[in-house]
């Protein structure tokens, strides 16, 4: 019961803070604070029983104890990410282990923004970012930043931001994004340096990788801490630069970071950090193991969809099996896959299951669906090629070879059907990819393509259904010559 | 973006992860790293997970274990 009492005054504390309703002003007093910290969780929820207990057992020894969390909770575990009501398990979870704050990751938005609202909705805590500007959106304006109280007299400010890559948006389907404006995440979070003044301490809830982390440290010295995410980084020595403190846990949840600052009249004196591995934790929560065990017990993610006959290894195999699906589904002449689109890089041998499925493909992109000619075909092998002077995509109905000038540019693409025959130039042909490739990658195509209603991972398991059995064992179907 | 593997220089796709990249480099390291055999290491000197994302002009080594 006291535990109870406890915990619920240190939520109220945190939401009042939050809320705004209280009169925080520059800390003053003299604390230790612990702060729990993971990031990148992607959905693994199998050690938070582990991390519930230790929080606990944490918050029984000392007055202070926060814990948050560095952005990209989501995205990685089909029995959460694949549900009706996407994220509800990680999210109670979360709940349940007294998460305070989490930074908003790229793959937050991998849900869309309106169930990424129920979350946010459903949540206990804050999700914070001061670089997303919503404009015309369905997403609901975030937080920048969130007030910790340790007792009266201590206000922690922490200060979230969130990933961009270089075309200025988080790493994320385009079509996730719509309504929104992202600014700069380093030059904003300078433009609130002032908390630093107003509150005495300042930590960047971050979810930008340790290079950015680093030269957001070099900038704003005003941080007494980063914890970052995002590039799945191990610091298991803690990083000072620039007088900041940066840590990190890897990812996954396999690790927790523990950072104790020492706050002497409201100044933070001493900072530690150490890297606890999951593993090496043996106590757990047993009421939220259960529920753990029963969110992994769900038998549909279980279930058989196909067998493979030899284990499938690699792009090409994975990529293959991926195209035909579409090919078959869609019943389209030829199919393409990008290699980033392909998540594992092998499947055993045996049983394949919905949950194999969803993470080899666990981004729900539907199908587009293009007539293009042989030129068209090519330009699209060809750019894709030439973005990365590699192979990129996997196909079916087909196969190819890359010609590459001294530079390894792309400067032939010879393609023929699988009974060896070259393509007809005077004819159109039905190509399927997913969306991400149809919004993201260059090609000309004169037009302008059809969405069906069918998700890619829909075709594998409609595919596999169809089957019953696939053998890729050998299978290469593109190829680079000099 | 382009990153940096042993200082090659690696051109990716946006969004990439650490095991892709390293794919590119080699097939052979992607499968080291996949079997624990090779780590992945920033210019830090931090341990850094295969599932990572990298951020344009990031710079990783890979060392034998």
């Amino acid at each position: 019961m006291k535990k109870f009492v406890f915990i619920t005054l240190l939520w109220v504390s945190v939401i009042w803070s939050f809320n705004g309703f209280s009169q925080q002003s520059i800390s003053t007093g003299s604390a230790e604070i612990i702060i729990l910290h993971t990031n990148d969780m992607h959905s693994k929820i199998d050690n938070m029983a582990k991390l519930a207990y230790l929080s606990d057992s944490l918050r029984k020894l000392h007055p202070y104890v926060f814990l948050v969390a560095a952005g990209d909770d989501f995205t990685g575990n089909p029995i959460v990410d694949m549900l009706e009501d996407k994220g509800n398990p990680m999210i109670n979870l979360m709940n349940l282990c007294g998460f305070n704050a989490t930074a908003i990751g790229n793959h937050e938005f991998d849900m869309g923004q309106e169930l990424l609202n129920k979350r946010m909705d459903q949540a206990r805590f804050p999700f914070i970012s001061c670089n997303i500007k919503v404009e015309d959106a369905i997403l609901k304006q975030p937080k920048p930043y969130v007030l910790l109280n340790a007792g009266k007299d201590i206000t922690i400010a922490l200060l979230g931001a969130t990933e961009l890559n270089d075309k200025g948006i988080p790493d994320t389907h385009p079509s996730k994004l719509t309504g929104l404006t992202f600014e700069k995440p380093v030059a904003k979070m300078k433009a609130f340096a002032w908390l630093k003044e107003k509150y005495g301490i300042l930590i960047g809830l971050t979810h930008l990788g340790v290079e950015t982390d680093v030269l957001l440290a070099d900038s704003m010295p005003q941080l007494d801490l980063i914890i970052g995410g995002h590039s799945h980084t191990l610091i298991e020595k803690p990083m000072i630069r620039n007088s900041v403190l940066i840590v990190q846990a890897g990812a996954n949840l396999k690790y927790v970071g523990k950072t104790t600052l020492v706050v002497e009249k409201g100044k933070v004196k001493e900072r530690r950090d150490e890297i606890i591995p999951m593993k090496a934790l043996t106590r757990s929560n047993p009421g939220i193991q259960t529920m753990i065990d029963q969110y992994n017990q769900n038998e549909a993610f279980s279930k058989m969809m196909g067998i493979a006959e030899e284990s499938l290894e690699g792009y090409d195999q994975l990529g293959s099996l991926m195209t035909d699906a579409l090919t078959s589904r869609l019943h389209v002449d030829f199919a393409f896959q990008n290699m980033g689109g392909i998540r594992v890089y092998s499947i055993p041998k045996g049983n394949i299951t919905l949950k194999d499925i969803y993470q080899l493909d666990p981004f729900n992109n539907q199908v587009v669906v293009f007539r293009m000619n042989a030129a068209e075909i090519r330009s699209l092998i060809c750019n894709a090629f030439n973005i990365e002077k590699e192979i990129d995509l996997q196909v079916s109905g087909m196969t190819y070879t890359v010609t590459i000038d001294t530079n390894g540019r792309c400067i032939k693409v010879e393609m023929a059907d699988m009974k060896g025959h070259a393509l007809d130039p005077g004819r159109d042909y039905t190509v399927a990819m997913n969306s991400y490739m149809s919004e993201s990658y260059r090609f000309d195509h004169h037009d302008p393509g059809t969405a069906t209603s069918v998700t890619t991972a829909q075709a594998v398991i409609d595919y596999l259904n169809e089957v019953k059995k696939v053998n890729y064992k050998g299978v290469k179907r593109v190829k680079v010559t000099h | 973006m382009k990153i940096f593997i042993n200082d090659r220089e690696i051109e990716i796709f946006r969004g990439a992860t650490v095991l892709e990249a390293i794919h590119r480099y080699s097939e052979r390291a992607c499968r080291m790293v996949l079997n624990g055999t090779l780590l992945v290491i920033d210019r830090f000197g931090n341990l850094t997970e295969a599932d990572g994302e990298l951020t344009e002009g990031q710079k990783i080594h890979l060392k034998k274990k």
